[in-house]
């Protein structure tokens, strides 16, 4: 082996111990072992003077340079690799794209409670499907919860959700359905929209909640 | 990247979820062939609704017909017959029927949301199907009376 590496004569001596480890960046270990060679520094500055003629001599057979700095690579970039394949393969950057449609549905479950409330006396018809409405967004938010909490479990621990201020119903039971019928043709819409951007699980998730706020925007209009 | 279309060969695979899409199309044979069971027992202004949702139904077997075929998949025809989940005698029980064949095809539809690419095109029309078979179904539950009148997750299993 040491017979076949002629470069490795040269580069045991001090100066160029320096250019091959001390540029490449590499770490102590990536030194070679001591040998008898070492101590010889006048054969070594003697050689270390062919390193004008680096190509001629680096051009026979894998080099030790190159060995070590693949393996220092390998090293450096192999957890990485193992660490991209290990992630989950959908986990949202920044804020996640549901917590949107969390809050919403709690501020509209919020809002078709109040109404319903409200049009108990008035309206029986409204306060029913107020109420309907009411438990569909709340159920939409507990789920929409769920999913938030499953795919990241420290943000939501953190209480990273500022709580939903309860909305006013307006007194007027007309101005009241429109904006609870605004309210949900809204939803629909950013559901909707955010259908075509998620992955599967939670297109289809969303995709349902489109549904069902277009199905009440239906029975309100 | 480039603006230039995207060759054929490049297309990946599984680019139309062609299993769901047929699932979808059998839903759509079952909903029209439901429809004229029902349109035999309502009438008034329940039958222009009952109209209004053959005619959606038929244009989306037409169009699922389409794509499937355009992926090179052959449509699955409708059966030549189907099995009601209850006999339909009257008119409750012929809105029971609709009701059935829209969550049926909801579920169907929710089903190619799922499966389909995040693109607009496909997903943006199973979301208007499945958006469809639900605001029908709510029609028809507000019709019969039956409560609750909407369901939280539609097409959901």
């Amino acid at each position: 082996m040491r017979s076949e590496c002629p470069p490795r004569t040269w580069r045991c001596g001090r100066g160029t111990h320096q250019h091959g480890v001390v540029r490449s960046g590499l770490p102590r270990v990536s030194r070679h072992r001591a040998s008898p060679r070492r101590v010889d520094h006048g054969a070594g500055l003697q050689r270390t003077r062919a390193l004008a003629r680096w190509s001629a001599v680096s051009a026979d057979g894998p080099h030790r340079r190159r060995v070590l700095a693949a393996g220092a690579t390998l090293l450096l970039a192999g957890p990485v690799a193992l660490t991209g394949c290990a992630v989950p393969i959908f986990v949202p950057q920044g804020p996640d794209p549901l917590e949107s449609p969390a809050r919403r549905a709690e501020a509209d479950a919020a809002l078709a409670a109040a109404v319903a409330q409200l049009a108990a006396q008035g309206d029986p018809v409204l306060a029913a499907t107020a109420r309907a409405l009411a438990a569909d967004r709340m159920t939409h938010a507990a789920t929409l919860r769920a999913e938030l909490r499953r795919v990241r479990p420290r943000r939501s621990s953190a209480g990273g959700f500022p709580p939903v201020a309860p909305p006013k119903a307006d007194p007027d039971l007309a101005t009241a359905r429109g904006a609870l019928t605004q309210a949900v043709r809204a939803a629909h819409e950013e559901a909707a929209g955010l259908v075509m951007t998620l992955p599967g699980y939670r297109a289809a998730l969303l995709a349902s909640i489109a549904a069902c706020c277009a199905s009440h925007a239906a029975l309100l209009s | 990247m480039s603006g230039r279309p995207m060759p054929v060969d490049a297309v990946p695979v599984d680019a139309v979820p062609v299993n769901a899409l047929q699932g979808a199309l059998a839903a759509e044979h079952g909903a029209i062939w439901a429809y004229g069971v029902v349109a035999a027992f309502v009438s008034g202004r329940l039958g222009a609704q009952l109209a209004q949702a053959t005619s959606a139904h038929q244009a989306q077997r037409d169009a699922t017909e389409r794509v499937l075929i355009d992926a090179g998949a052959l449509p699955v025809p409708p059966e030549p017959g189907y099995l009601t989940p209850e006999p339909v005698t009257d008119a409750a029980s012929a809105l029971r029927l609709a009701i059935t064949a829209e969550t049926d095809a909801a579920a169907a539809w929710r089903s190619v949301v799922e499966r389909s690419p995040a693109d607009p095109d496909l997903r943006g029309a199973a979301l208007e199907a499945l958006t469809g078979a639900a605001v029908r179904a709510t029609r028809w539950r507000a019709s019969a009376g039956t409560s609750p009148v909407t369901v939280p997750f539609p097409g959901a299993p």
